[in-house]
């Protein structure tokens, strides 16, 4: 560790103002705290702080989603992984970019992006596609924005919507049959040129067509979809280490599943043919992942809690409505970037209320 | 309002209840200023021998009031910049209690019990009293709404009431009675912890007959013991012309001191702790106290910060600040950031103390656990965590008003009551993209006043 220390101590003079190196100050900067951390000490009070920082928040996330990962490459095998390091390559690449034309640091939010962006896409969609959805999220997405903190819309799915709508034959065509059996598809490497794996339809797809699949396949995950979104096993494994340890905020969650459930509830009551039993839709597609992962992004959620609420409920009612009533056949993208562009509105009107309250104290 | 937010910081270094007299000093360094205080004009001469009382100099900005000589000693004034070094210190004697003693009438006669007032400020006792909105001396002649008395001080690491009070109960309820003679018919609240003590109960006992104190209870978490909050909390307004009184168990002491004994308070039972200080504890000594030999030999750490105060809204000692203050509450010493962990946010993180839940600590959530001056991350853009708000006591929205401030809207700010910030740091600590909110709306309502002072002018 300490020759790693020592190199880093060395490059120093190469990157600081006026050095031969500077313009590659963010990569070194970055590199060097995340092998050590940070050496900053406080200057104003209060003189100590608190060990919870950005890298720590985003690593949670990361951790969260492990178990997703795991299914995902289980159930549709190692080119997950390729997809993920072709994600993490380009975008990477950009966010790297980006930080040393603006003379920034580099951000620690794509590690999360990076990784929740390929296990929202069909497992046996092209990698070229994959690269191309992920330069988009993260440059539209995020970075013309002004980066991590001050984007509006989740940048996985910016980029995930803009495949949605610019390859939408390509994503429908990289659907994949979950593998079967103890092992899966653990060892294999299943792509297009595997034509009898591919083209098979997601759960809500079939269900389209009033073929239900199983809800214990649903929970376990050993169906076609999204690579990370089969498992709902997997996902809220994932998804309480991130409520327990408050880096997804269990409003959000509460919200954006307990509006779909009490609303499908009822409308599967009215109308069993339209919407499927509440159990079932609750594990099928991505609603909880989007609900775990997605909605709980802090930045392009509401920061207050009221707002939270109102946030949640757009996004659980909207996905339903999609999932059941459109030619769609999944609405909770859709419903997370609309819960997204209200989230100002949402925060604003909480806000003025809470100044209206705030303005005759003291 | 009710209590909300406030978030009590379990760090190892709590001082106990033990108390140390440390022993007699050869030479005092006084500084010649404080936290509110620049005690600009010397009223002594060089080379002078004065004896314990004396006043050595005052703040005119501020009524006058004293810095007064702990002992007696020899005056150098030049010997070190903006000190009153007193040498040759000896205990005895003191002055022959003070002209304000020898009054029969007070100087002003409209002043309620004008010659207690008198007293309080030149014996000392005054200096213990504060604007419970604006923590500025409040004038001793005025008439205050109300006057807040509180027990408590939750903030790492400043001296406990309790201690304080611990053997003097006697004398407080006296310098209770002797504060209430200053008024005439507002009332006194009495601030306990809404935790079961034994001292709680023997002051409820002490004060059972006195109907003109009124018993707060407050949860025990920092910073609940604010007076600003405190007066929100009673629902007290601000307002210039009738100030609300603030004054710890201390300032109570000194006022039975100087009213009952007519004898100076110099005397000061201070807090030494932090998680670099070998056994930390109280102590009991003298403004001027050099530091250099209350920090002898009491450090655990090679490098560490020592804070004139406490760990979330105090700042290290001046630099050339020799001797101990005349307002000082507590030192707090933390030890400096040694080395860089390896791959640090990865760790499990048992040792480390946050308020989220994001560490293996958060298991152990009572555990007294080690910190240092580590910034612990790197700066970043405000994630809209909402940390801030959850801990704010004030109930205001650090960041949206850090928002606000980022684009210079000062007056955006106002609107979103910055002016309500306590200062009490807990916004910054928790924060996880280490953004100074405490600094930003102090420094904002610093503009804000100032802003107003210029409409009034023009």
């Amino acid at each position: 560790m300490k020759i790693l220390l020592d190199l880093f101590e060395r490059l120093h003079p190469l990157v600081g103002s006026g050095g031969k190196l500077k313009t590659l100050k963010p990569l070194v900067e970055a590199t060097e705290n995340f092998f050590f951390a940070p050496s900053a000490v406080t200057v104003d009070s209060p003189h100590v702080r608190d060990a919870l920082d950005l890298k720590r928040f985003m690593v949670l996330v990361v951790v969260g989603l492990a178990p997703c990962l795991a299914a995902a490459v289980h159930f549709f095998g190692l080119r997950v992984l390729a997809m993920i390091l072709v994600s993490y390559a380009v975008g990477g690449t950009i966010e790297v970019l980006f930080a040393m034309v603006r003379k920034e640091e580099i951000n620690e939010g794509f590690l999360v992006t990076g990784l929740i962006f390929p296990l929202t896409l069909p497992p046996a969609l092209p990698l070229w596609v994959v690269g191309v959805g992920v330069a988009i999220g993260v440059v539209l997405g995020k970075e013309l924005f002004g980066g991590t903190g001050r984007n509006l819309f989740n940048p996985a799915l910016v980029g995930r919507c803009f495949l949605a709508i610019g390859y939408p034959a390509l994503m429908a065509g990289s659907w994949l049959a979950a593998g079967e059996g103890l092992t899966g598809r653990l060892l294999q490497y299943v792509d297009a040129s595997t034509v009898n794996a591919v083209s098979s339809a997601t759960p809500l797809g079939a269900a389209k067509h009033g073929l239900y699949a199983g809800v214990g396949d649903l929970f376990w995950g050993n169906v076609s979809g999204s690579a990370g979104e089969t498992s709902a096993i997997a996902i809220i494994a994932g998804g309480i280490l991130l409520v327990v340890t408050r880096v997804a905020n269990w409003r959000t969650v509460a919200g954006v599943l307990g509006s779909f459930a009490l609303l499908n509830a009822v409308l599967h009551h009215a109308a069993p043919q339209t919407f499927a039993p509440v159990g079932w839709n609750l594990c099928a597609g991505g609603l909880l992942f989007g609900a775990l992962f997605m909605a709980t992004d802090p930045v392009t959620s509401p920061v207050t809690n009221g707002g939270k609420w109102v946030y949640a409920v757009i996004i659980g009612v909207v996905t339903l409505l999609i999932r059941s009533m459109t030619g769609y056949v999944e609405g909770v993208m859709f419903a997370i970037l609309l819960g997204n562009i209200s989230a100002p509105l949402a925060d604003e009107i909480v806000v003025r209320l809470r100044l209206r309250r705030l303005a005759h104290e003291g | 309002m009710k209590f909300r937010g406030g978030y009590n910081l379990r760090v190892k270094g709590r001082p106990s209840a033990a108390v140390e007299v440390l022993p007699e000093p050869d030479t005092l360094y006084l500084p010649l200023w404080s936290r509110r205080f620049k005690f600009a004009e010397v009223c002594v001469t060089e080379g002078e021998r004065v004896k314990a009382g004396r006043v050595l100099a005052r703040d005119p900005a501020n009524f006058n009031v004293p810095l007064l000589a702990p002992r007696g000693g020899i005056v150098r004034l030049k010997a070190v910049e903006k000190h009153v070094v007193l040498e040759n210190v000896v205990v005895a004697p003191e002055e022959p209690l003070s002209e304000a003693d020898r009054l029969e009438h007070a100087p002003d006669k409209k002043v309620r019990n004008g010659k207690a007032r008198h007293k309080l400020l030149v014996l000392g006792a005054w200096q213990f009293f504060s604007d419970a909105h604006t923590g500025a001396l409040p004038d001793p002649s005025g008439q205050p709404k109300a006057v807040i008395v509180s027990t408590l001080r939750f903030e790492p690491f400043l001296a406990r009431g309790d201690v304080q009070i611990a053997k003097r109960l006697v004398n407080f309820t006296r310098g209770l009675e002797h504060v209430q003679s200053l008024l005439e018919y507002q009332p006194i609240y009495l601030v306990l912890p809404q935790v079961k003590s034994d001292l709680a109960e023997r002051i409820r006992e002490a004060i059972r007959g006195y109907a003109w104190v009124n018993v707060v209870h407050v949860p025990a978490r920092y910073p609940f013991d604010n007076p600003a909050l405190l007066a929100r909390h009673l629902k007290l307004k601000h307002d210039p012309k009738e100030p609300v009184w603030a004054v710890n168990a201390d300032g109570v002491l000194a006022a039975d001191r100087a009213l009952t004994l007519s004898r100076p308070c110099t005397v000061r039972l201070i807090s030494l702790g932090g998680p670099a200080v070998r056994g930390p504890k109280h102590l009991k000594t003298v403004p001027g106290y050099p530091l250099r030999k209350i920090l002898d030999g009491r450090l655990i750490d090679p490098a560490v910060r020592v804070l004139n105060g406490g760990g979330l809204t105090d700042d290290p000692f001046a630099q050339d600040q020799l001797g101990l203050g005349a307002e000082c509450a507590g030192i707090t010493v933390l030890p400096e950031l040694a080395g860089r962990e390896f791959l640090g946010f990865m760790r499990p993180g048992a040792d480390r103390r946050s308020y989220s839940a994001c560490f293996l600590s958060a298991l152990l959530p009572l555990a007294p656990l080690r910190i240092d001056t580590a910034m612990r991350g790197e700066r970043r853009a405000c994630v809209s965590c909402g940390f801030c708000e959850e801990v704010c006591p004030a109930g205001i929205m650090p960041h949206l008003i850090h928002k606000y401030l980022y684009r210079d809207g000062l007056e955006e700010a106002e609107a979103a009551r910055v002016g309500l910030c306590i200062g009490c740091g807990l916004c910054s600590f928790v924060c996880p993209s280490k953004i100074e909110l405490r600094r930003q709306m102090l420094d904002a309502q610093v503009k804000i006043r100032e802003l107003q002072a210029e409409e009034v002018h023009s």
